[in-house]
């Protein structure tokens, strides 16, 4: 089975790095799609077949919390996996983030964090070992 | 065959050796291991850059991270392994003077190190870093498996 992401972020260059994480991890990745807002990530999401969405929080136009909920009342995309990863220190926020059925992983991330975090969710190792649990 | 790596120093072996370590403070281990050849080595390198001392790293690599652990990859492609298959675990990088140590030596290996695997798309496996205690590893090269014994206590890498 490939795996095809939708990363949502506004800087390029998270993009890229979370991108680049998913290759390292030895995951198998379809298409990779990204957005800059939570707006044009729903766009994707309506038009695509999407396994897995990695999404910031604060973000121009649409949050990424505002895009999490949408997914959330959605009966196409409701159950899709959700990754947030973000500056956000609020724990409240990330309480609510999680009671929506996200994973969080705080920003400085590392790509090791990424992978096992991946991993454990959508149930697939990237190599011949069982995921972490 | 055992191996014993010393500080700023690097082996490799195959299946049948033990590559060992002897009190890792602020200084990287890093090990390789190729399953499918069994074969693995092991580096103990010192500092972080080279760049203060050219001369001494022209002489021994090993001694820092930046040219010893080009160096030990080079070895395993050398010996048969292949990157897409090598298993790679970190260990050391602690403080052992305490976290007020002036020159935050065990940190800046630790960052020069992600930097390179980064570069080069390479993730960890696991690793056993920072803190203030000091580690000894012990490599089976027959099995791949790295333990660290660190005040009596043996943990699994």
């Amino acid at each position: 089975m490939a795996l095809n992401v939708l990363i949502v972020d506004d800087s390029g260059v998270m993009r890229a790095m979370i991108k680049k994480t998913m290759l390292m991890s030895g995951l198998p990745l379809g298409e990779v799609y990204q957005a800059g807002n939570g707006k044009d990530g729903l766009e994707i999401l309506n038009q695509n077949w999407i396994d897995l969405v990695v999404v910031d929080i604060n973000m121009p136009v649409m949050n990424g919390e505002e895009m999490l909920s949408q997914m959330r009342e959605n009966p196409g995309t409701k159950d899709i996996p959700v990754v947030v990863i973000s500056t956000e220190g609020s724990q409240t926020r990330i309480e609510r983030l999680i009671k929506k059925g996200a994973s969080f992983i705080q920003k400085p991330f590392s790509p090791e964090l990424i992978r096992d975090i991946v991993k454990e969710i959508t149930g697939i190792g990237g190599d011949d070992e069982p995921p972490v649990k | 065959m055992r191996y014993v790596v010393g500080v700023g120093d690097m082996k490799a072996g195959q299946k049948g050796d033990i590559i060992v370590t002897h009190a890792l403070g602020s200084c990287l281990g890093l090990m390789l291991y190729d399953p499918v050849m069994k074969i693995g080595g092991m580096l103990h390198a010192m500092l972080p850059l080279s760049k203060i001392n050219m001369e001494k790293a022209q002489a021994n690599p090993f001694m820092f991270v930046d040219t010893g652990v080009p160096e030990l990859f080079k070895a395993i492609y050398n010996m048969g392994g292949l990157k897409g298959r090598l298993i790679v675990k970190a260990a050391g990088c602690g403080s052992p003077l305490g976290n007020n140590e002036m020159f935050k030596i065990g940190e800046r290996n630790h960052t020069v190190l992600k930097k390179l695997l980064w570069k080069n798309s390479i993730l960890l496996k696991s690793e056993d870093v920072a803190g203030s205690k000091s580690r000894t590893v012990h490599f089976n090269i027959s099995t791949g498996q790295v333990i660290i014994s660190s005040n009596g206590v043996e943990t699994e890498l």
